[in-house]
């Protein structure tokens, strides 16, 4: 399953690429996201719960970042098991282009799945990526490129959520 | 009233009274699955019991990196969680299959296909078993997976069953490939090319049985109890072969046969689905052994369907060579056979494509030359007949379809050139190209009175109106005649070819009459739906006198049953019927005896008369057989054994070929794709008929299934190994709303080598409904120039032929 989509972001693209490498941010991005945790420069282990048609599943599982060409963009793959619900692969490929102040953000994601979620969800795959992808992206603009009136309340989610994951990584 | 007429009025009511053969006697085991009181394995509960449950793989192959059973285990009310590790020091992580194959109970290094096997969890009940299976941490690094049969002998293609790869040379011979599993070919090669390089017409396709499901409504299940004081195992379970289950159990515990008992109760529909062993079934019965206390295993319908044995998915690139009027000389058939991950087809031994080659059909073409090679993919094994014998769907969809494409090449009605070569009634006993003997059949009679029934004159008339009114633009609907004439054989089978581990495909009756004159009779068969508690006792009444509501048919039970190979293939009239009416024959010899001292006169001085033996010339000098069994425990003859029983092995010296010719009258929607059956009309040739009403509402289950089967019904898999029909969402199962009307009829060619000439109708209808179906369709598209279309035919896939045809402006 491919598919691709851009947003427009009120940040510039430093802004915005900085913040595609900053694991509080795609935690709070990535759709039900449980957590998220830095094992390299490059590498995370992710927690995300997922419902896809009649079957939902907490998929654990490692995300890559690759192909890293600062400022103008990388690829965020992510493989993850749901045990017996099945696995999921999936990518994105994201490249930033400026637009004056802000940037635009295009992406073309690659899906694949697996297991009883695939045998029982198949046919709503097609919808439910559009949706998460669409879910990631609103989000991630939301908090990096806050229109006037919802500024505020992200960036103190951001603050706020930096909880014990953002202090448990500070201190190690 | 003369007193002939007297005497054959008394003679038509003790005969109706039996309610014998040929008698619509109203099914006597719907009275307790009418009221939902039958008894099924699930509805065994024993004390202590408890309930496993299966992880299964979400990838389609795999290695299995590391199993980690901590979690599950320490779930409260989880019992035990085996693995291969626990299977591994009993010999138990493969087990033997009926192909000569061995097949994985739970994966050990890698995984091989989608929801196979991993791990077995038993639990208190069935809900924590199923939760504690999601606890149960596999970590898997997937490998490059095999669906596309066609590229498992690529020479990059990965090695799927590593545990045989050095093994070059399989059960049935030389392997070309690591994922090769056999070759089998017969027939005169050379001849059947030397054929096909002089023909003036020949045709090549590449026909598809798509891989489908026998999909019973209840699905496989068992429950295993294990004494530990006796060392005795009690194993009640959805065994369609209840006496090979328990032979196979014995050989694979190495538990001694005679202290294992298993007992099929119940079972709701078979279909092929229950002859195999599954992996459940060994778990369930180790999982007893190990805790001492009994273990169920029920499968539920995903299970059912993604795992245990499915059927088809023969790949038939199929010739035929004809001279320009139409005769036929040669046919010539490649088939690619996908198997799965293991092979464990459910076939005779010697018989890896299993009766593959009754593909010439009802047509006696000279020479035939066919070639069947298996392939491993990463799917789930099976390969079972469903709702047929082995492999003749596809080898009657070959043929009927084949047929039908030489008549179009050749310009010629497709009825006439299938006439034009049908064996011939005197030609019987037939011998087949492909060396099968054919015991009797008439199909010029069966044919004709289909056509006049029909009207197949008038149909093809209106055909060629609605085409021109279609060519026209006056009317968006297609219609198709689809017709298939087909040969089954049926009732494995003799032992000079056929066996199963060894065993011969004997079947089996043990009758009893008791002092009073009621009957208990036990066969080597196990009813799934087929309706062996009425029929058996209709053979016996027939045969003896009694009538039938006084005789009890027991079955499936290894310990009171005498050995059976069990039901499937159509065989338990042809082989277990036989054993009783030669059982029933053997106790009527030993009555005429008893009869003759009772009358004090010579046996030969008797002759049978519907329920008694009566002195010839001396009608009102007779003894009923209740007299005669009563006599038989009371005072028998001097030097005779008390009692009255027999009981017979038949071996069968002949399969039993059924026939039939089906029309099949359908409309479709160019535009949505939707098709619809104006008339299916069936007339069957099962030789003599026991009940007929048994035999109608076999001829609608069958037909059933073949609508079924050819119009939606698929087990399809995506790239990645996904099996995508796992469900009732995705894999149609027809119910009453999408069923048509069926119209039934027959002829009657008794088989000449069978004690009461029957020959088996239970699956013809299948066999003969799948073609007949197809061809339908195809006969709706061929003026078109469409080709030949693969099944299924559902409108989705119809839509598409429209729309490639350009058909959608």
């Amino acid at each position: 399953m491919e598919m691709n989509g851009s947003q427009r972001i009120e940040a510039s693209r430093e802004q915005v690429y900085a913040a595609l490498n900053d694991v509080d941010i795609l935690r709070q991005c990535i759709p039900g996201c449980e957590s998220i945790e830095k094992t390299s420069d490059t590498e995370m282990n992710a927690k995300v719960t997922l419902r896809v048609g009649p079957v939902k599943a907490s998929f654990t599982g490692k995300v890559t970042l690759s192909d890293l060409d600062p400022p103008n963009g990388y690829t965020i793959s992510g493989e993850g098991s749901g045990g017996m619900a099945g696995f999921a692969k999936g990518g994105a490929k994201v490249d930033l282009v400026p637009d004056g102040d802000a940037t635009i953000l295009n992406y073309t994601v690659s899906a694949e799945i697996g297991g009883k979620i695939a045998q029982l969800g198949s046919r709503l795959i097609d919808g439910t990526a559009k949706k998460l992808a669409g879910d990631f992206f609103a989000k991630f603009s939301e908090i990096v490129g806050p229109t006037p009136a919802a500024e505020d309340t992200p960036a103190e989610d951001v603050a706020e959520k930096k909880g014990w994951v953002g202090r448990l990584r500070d201190s190690l | 009233m003369n007193d002939q007429t007297k005497i054959d009025q008394d003679r038509a009511e003790r005969t109706e009274k039996l309610q014998g053969m040929g008698c619509k006697r109203k099914r006597v085991e719907d009275i307790r699955f009418t009221q939902g009181k039958g008894s099924y394995v699930d509805d065994l509960k024993l004390p202590g019991m408890l309930f496993g449950d299966f992880v299964r793989s979400p990838h389609a192959h795999a290695r299995i990196k590391s199993i980690d059973t901590s979690r599950a285990k320490a779930l409260p009310g989880v019992v035990a969680v085996l693995t291969a590790a626990d299977l591994k020091p009993l010999g138990l992580h493969y087990m033997p299959t009926l192909a000569g194959d061995v097949q994985a109970v739970l994966a050990e290094e890698k995984v091989l296909f989608q929801n196979q096997e991993v791990a077995f969890v038993i639990a208190e009940d069935r809900y924590i078993a199923s939760d504690a299976t999601e606890l149960v941490d596999v970590e898997y690094e997937a490998l490059p997976c095999i669906v596309d049969p066609f590229k498992s002998m690529d020479p990059d293609a990965p090695i799927l069953r590593e545990d045989i790869q050095d093994k070059m040379v399989g059960a049935h011979g030389p392997r070309k490939h690591p994922n090769h599993i056999f070759e089998w070919t017969i027939g005169d090669k050379e001849a059947t090319d030397a054929v096909f390089a002089n023909a003036d017409v020949t045709i090549k396709e590449m026909l598809v049985d798509h891989r489908t499901h026998p999909s019973p409504l209840e699905t496989c299940q068992s429950v295993a109890s294990f004494d530990k004081v006796k060392g005795e195992l009690t194993l009640w379970g959805t065994f369609q072969a209840p006496h090979v289950i328990r032979t196979v159990v014995s050989l694979i515990s190495g538990l001694p046969e005679h202290k294992i008992h298993v007992i099929a109760p119940d079972i709701g529909g078979g279909f092929g689905n229950k002859v195999g062993a599954y992996a459940g079934y060994v778990c369930s019965v180790v999982g007893s052994i190990v805790l001492g206390v009994p273990v169920k295993w029920v499968e539920d319908r995903m299970e059912n369907l993604s795992t245990t044995s499915f059927a088809r998915d023969y790949h038939m690139t199929t010739e035929l060579a004809a001279t320009k009027d139409g005769k036929i000389q040669a046919m010539r058939v490649h088939v690619l056979a996908d198997h799965g991950a293991f092979d464990a087809c459910a076939d005779p031994s010697k018989w890896p494509a299993g009766f593959m080659n009754i593909c010439t059909g009802s047509y006696d073409i000279p020479t035939a030359h066919l070639a069947v090679d298996g392939v491993y993919t990463n799917k789930a094994s099976g390969g079972v007949a469903y709702r047929c014998s082995f492999r003749v769907t596809e080898a009657v969809f070959a043929i009927e379809r084949a047929v039908e494409l030489l008549a179009q090449k050749l310009g010629m009605d497709a009825a006439e050139l299938r006439i034009k070569n049908f064996i011939k009634a005197e030609q019987f006993p037939y011998q087949s190209a492909l060396g099968w003997e054919y015991d009797s059949g008439d199909y010029h009679t069966a044919m004709k009175k289909a056509m006049d029934t029909i009207g197949y004159k008038e149909l093809r008339e209106e055909q060629a109106k609605k085409r021109e009114a279609f060519k026209r633009g006056e009317t968006r609907e297609l219609m198709g005649i689809g017709i298939s004439f087909f040969t089954e054989i049926v009732g494995a089978g003799p032992s000079k070819n056929c066996d199963i581990l060894g065993i011969a495909m004997f079947d089996s009756a043990e009758i009893r009459i008791h002092p009073t004159g009621s009957v208990i009779a036990r066969m080597g068969t196990k009813s799934q739906g087929q309706g062996h508690e009425t029929t058996y006792a209709q053979i016996i009444a027939t045969e003896i006198g009694i009538p039938a509501d006084d005789i009890m048919i027991e079955e499936g039970n290894t310990d009171t049953a005498p050995y059976g190979l069990g039901t499937y293939g159509s065989r338990s009239t042809p082989v277990a019927g036989a054993a009783t009416a030669v059982a029933a024959r053997k106790i009527k010899a030993k009555a005429q005896m008893i009869a003759a001292h009772m009358l004090e006169v010579h046996e030969g001085d008797l002759e049978w008369d519907v329920d008694r033996f009566r002195v010839k010339g001396l009608p009102e000098k007779f003894k009923t057989m209740k007299e005669i069994a009563w006599a038989a425990y009371n005072s028998p003859p001097p030097n005779m054994e008390p009692g009255l029983e027999a009981v017979n092995y038949y071996e069968p010296p002949n399969m039993t070929y059924p026939f039939g010719a089906y029309f099949c009258v359908m409309d479709i929607d160019v535009d949505t794709g939707v098709a619809k059956t104006r008339r299916f009309y069936a007339l069957d040739d099962c030789g003599t008929r026991i009940n007929p009403m048994i035999i109608e509402g076999q001829v609608h289950g069958g037909l059933t299934e073949a609508f079924a089967c050819a119009m939606g019904q698929e087990i399809r898999y995506d790239e990645h190994g996904n099996v995508m029909g796992a469900s009732f969402m995705d894999f149609f199962l027809p119910t009453a709303v999408e069923t048509p009307h069926w119209e039934t009829d027959h002829t009657v060619t008794p088989s000449p080598h069978h004690p009461i000439g029957a020959k088996g109708v239970g699956e013809s209808p299948h066999v003969g409904g799948v073609p007949c179906f197809s061809n339908a369709v195809n006969d709706a598209y061929a003026f078109l120039g469409a080709g030949h279309i693969q099944m299924p035919h559902d409108a989705w896939r119809l839509w598409t032929v429209g729309q490639k045809l350009g058909l959608h402006t």
